[in-house]
């Protein structure tokens, strides 16, 4: 056996006191693709970032075609061989095919000192065909679609001799054709010899594609696979392998009520397709899958925020036509955003500002605010939510993680919603902070609150919610309550390769 | 046909409304001095390079810079400064290529020192050449007191071989640079590099580009246009003032690029459009003198076809900017 083009021996990293990246070690031999696969927060992105000279490694070496490297920026990792294809490509968009191709080389030229524009478009012509694709050169790459635009970050990769090609989840905006002639251009590389590491959730494809499977688990390497040897179940078993030691609160009686939020064949095109479930009073549902499955963007369509194409919804028996948050509010829909800090929250404002937004209108008369009457709300509010502040006046980014989120709900709720959309809550906050979000969603669904829950958290999902739904590519793959409620069969289904029935023979 | 070829459908379309705008504005203007025999349609078309030119010369090495990204307010104070050269090579005997020499290296000189300070100071250029737009005037001023004896804020220049570029040749030096630009642009590899910064830093990195590099470029390449635009401007005015000189042309010339279709913020534009944008805004106001409008709305006319334009051009393109998005 040859030695390995690339050996990772005891790599490790970590961020402010947080092991990101366990001592690692990983050998890779040329002309084969590894998949790497591992739950959110895995360490896979770290360990990406290491190899792609983003970041650099606190201990242990990178050996790379038998010499020890030490990347200090991207285009030093470049230069070694190494391309990494980010999910996010980077591209002069109003430039042609043909001159991001050759952008950093230098142009032919015609006699009169000018770039001799047909020469270069052969040559870029020339390269493209050279690794089996066929793009109109001409084209500005703005106007690609997501997968051409991937095949020309790929192309100029090659073009710079990479030895070793990072894709981190290639497929995420790829139709399934498209990623079929991703596959064949895989395909052709591992025959020139060209190794790739292949990050993704979509477990159908690491099997179909890759030679080998590493799973991360937790900033540590679990194990590594022959993908020919391994099923999906035993490299399910080694991404989830915590045991499920936590507690989740269930005070509601699990007595449901009306029908709150009905949804019948909703599609929105490019986001979500033919969704329907409902939600009843008192019920937590839980919505899973990947990031990029369409979960958010059907929690936003459901708020107003994005039009729907086709499909029917209800509200507390009434359809609904969201025309914006204000309506939604007035309706008794409340939606708190995933990224708090972006969407949710104006992090110089006071917690008092903060929470006035929410119930502000209800202290005030002809547009003139009562201070008193909103004082005592805020306060009040601050209590009742255990909001733990120096006081109304502190700053709403001083918080903790766990504190702005009990803030964002503090907000909305004292307008006594109906249906409650949260989306993912409790990323980025402590374990306490969490257990107390915890406890308010469960105390907000025996209030008989009809709550849409969407989490990446398998256990939080699975331990708070009383049936799940999982999304796979804009679609609910299956719809799991009971006994077939398990990170086992979540994960099956958000990778696509779902054993259960279609949502429609469940119910 | 390259050249459309590449540039995206609005800048097309914009290129495509300013002409056809042009064209209609000259037709008024034709009509308006063909009903009067004290105005001549020839005289008027005469008069077309002697006061656009330095507009749309410094306009097309502003498109430069701003399609890679940055952005240059000081140009008047730079054209004030090299004026102010001008001068005092003037008041000191100088022969007329010494004065125009001196003129536009000095041109050269501070808008590379733009692209310097930006690149080295790593500070955004709006910041640097607005600080650039007040400290080249005081620069002027103070050279001007330093270095002529008699200077009492304002040096007349009544010699015709000192004003030949803009009374006699401007024409002529107006075409000449708008075609060796325009085939710059066209078949050099320069302004896509530009282009490519505006786009996007990243990428250049990645192409094994040096981003700070090319910005420095653009500034020069900028100063290689504003010196020409530099010396056409002093030549065309009777007496050199540095005080007062030039106030407000950076807005003119600013107006004309992003009329002409080139984005604000980089990435997107073309010289064109530019030079287009320019012959417009100038047309505007001749053909409002010629409707009778009083000044006072001409002016504000003038910045109100800027925004309305642009604004009726983002209205139509927004649906698409909107789909490229989600995208």
């Amino acid at each position: 056996m040859p030695a390995p083009l690339l050996q990772l021996d005891g790599l490790a990293k970590s961020f402010g006191g947080v092991q990101a990246l366990k001592p690692l070690s990983l050998e890779l031999a040329a002309g084969s693709i590894l998949g790497l696969v591992g739950e959110n927060g895995a360490g896979k992105s770290t360990l990406i970032k290491l190899l792609s000279g983003l970041h650099q490694p606190d201990s242990g070496d990178i050996l790379f075609a038998g010499q020890r490297v030490a990347f200090s920026s991207p285009r030093a990792a470049l230069d070694a061989g190494i391309a990494t294809i980010h999910q996010e490509l980077e591209y002069a968009g109003r430039l042609t095919v043909a001159e991001n191709l050759l952008l950093g080389e230098s142009w032919p030229r015609t006699f009169f000192g000018g770039v001799h524009w047909g020469r270069l478009h052969e040559n870029a012509q020339r390269r493209l065909s050279e690794f089996g694709i066929d793009l109109p050169t001409h084209a500005p790459v703005d106007q690609l679609t997501a997968a051409e635009k991937q095949e020309v970050s790929i192309a100029g990769a090659l073009a710079r001799d990479a030895r070793l090609l990072i894709l981190d989840e290639p497929t995420a905006s790829l139709s399934a054709p498209e990623v079929r002639r991703l596959f064949g251009h895989l395909a052709r590389l591992r025959e020139r010899g060209v190794a790739v590491i292949y990050v993704s959730h979509r477990l159908d494809e690491i099997f179909e594609i890759t030679d080998r499977i590493a799973v991360l688990r937790d900033g540590s390497l679990v194990s590594t696979h022959k993908t020919a040897n391994v099923s999906a179940g035993q490299l399910v078993h080694d991404m989830v392998g915590r045991p499920l030691d936590q507690v989740y609160p269930r005070t509601r009686s699990g007595e449901l009520g009306e029908v709150i939020l009905k949804l019948s064949s909703m599609s929105r095109a490019g986001m979500f397709r033919d969704i329907s479930f409902e939600v009843r009073a008192g019920e937590i549902v839980g919505l899973g899958g990947l990031v990029g499955a369409g979960r958010s963007e059907l929690a936003r369509a459901i708020y107003g925020l994005y039009p729907v194409d086709t499909g029917t919804m209800l509200l507390r028996g009434k359809p609904w036509r969201p025309r914006g948050a204000d309506a939604a509010l007035q309706n008794g829909l409340i939606y708190i955003p995933e990224e708090r800090k972006r969407q949710g929250l104006v992090l110089d404002h006071s917690l008092g500002e903060t929470l006035s937004v929410g119930f502000g209108d209800t202290a005030s008369r002809f547009g003139l605010v009562n201070r008193r009457r909103e004082r005592e709300a805020v306060s009040g509010a601050l209590q009742k939510y255990d909001i733990r502040a120096t006081g109304p006046a502190q700053a709403v980014g001083t918080l903790s993680g766990g504190n702005q989120q009990k803030a964002l709900l503090a907000r909305w709720l004292e307008r006594d919603p109906k249906m409650i959309i949260l989306d993912e809550p409790t990323r980025g906050v402590d374990v306490g902070a969490k257990a107390e979000i915890h406890a308010h969603i469960d105390q907000l669904a025996g209030m008989g609150k009809a709550v849409l829950f969407i989490s990446s958290d398998l256990p939080e999902l699975l331990g708070m919610s009383n049936r799940v739904l999982v999304m796979n590519r804009g679609a609910i793959d299956a719809e799991l309550c009971g006994d077939e409620m398990t990170e086992h069969n979540v994960i099956l289904a958000a990778s696509g390769l779902s054993q259960a029935g279609s949502p429609d023979t469940d119910r | 046909m390259q050249y459309f070829e590449r540039t995206t459908k609005s800048v097309r379309h914009r290129l495509l409304f300013l002409f056809a705008g042009c064209t209609l504005l000259l037709g008024f203007i034709y009509w308006r001095t063909s009903l009067n025999v004290n105005s001549s349609f020839a005289a008027e078309l005469a008069q077309i390079p002697v006061f656009l030119s330095p507009v749309i010369i410094a306009g097309m090495g502003l498109t430069g810079i701003i399609y890679a990204g940055g952005i240059d307010l000081s140009i008047s104070s730079m054209i004030v400064v090299a004026g102010t050269v001008f001068g005092i090579l003037f008041d000191h005997g100088a022969p007329p290529w010494v004065c125009f020499l001196g003129c536009y290296v000095t041109a050269v000189g501070l808008s590379t020192c733009n692209g310097l300070l930006v690149r080295m100071l790593g500070i955004s250029p709006i910041i640097i050449t607005l600080a650039g737009l007040q400290f080249y005037r005081g620069v002027a001023l103070i050279l001007a007191d330093t270095l002529m004896p008699n200077f009492g804020g304002g040096l007349s220049i009544q010699k015709a071989a000192y004003q030949a570029p803009a009374k006699e040749h401007a024409a002529e030096i107006l075409a000449v640079v708008v075609v060796a630009a325009l085939a710059w642009e066209a078949y050099g590899k320069t302004f896509r590099g530009f282009l490519a910064l505006g786009c996007s830093p990243q990428a250049c990195r990645i192409a094994g580009l040096d981003p700070g590099r090319i910005r420095l470029t653009s500034y020069f390449v900028g100063g290689l246009f504003l010196g020409v635009a530099a010396v056409l401007f002093v030549t065309n005015v009777q007496v050199i003032e540095p005080a007062r000189m030039a106030t407000g042309f950076e807005l003119g010339v600013i107006g004309a690029v992003v009329l002409g279709g080139t984005n604000i913020f980089g990435g997107e534009g073309t010289m064109l459009g530019t030079v287009l944008g320019a012959l417009f805004l100038y047309l505007i106001g001749q053909a409002m003198l010629y409707a009778g409008v009083s000044e006072y709305w001409r002016t504000a006319i003038a910045g109100g076809v800027i925004v309305a334009v642009i604004g009726f051009d983002c209205a139509i393109h927004r649906r698409q900017k909107l789909l490229d998005e989600l995208r």
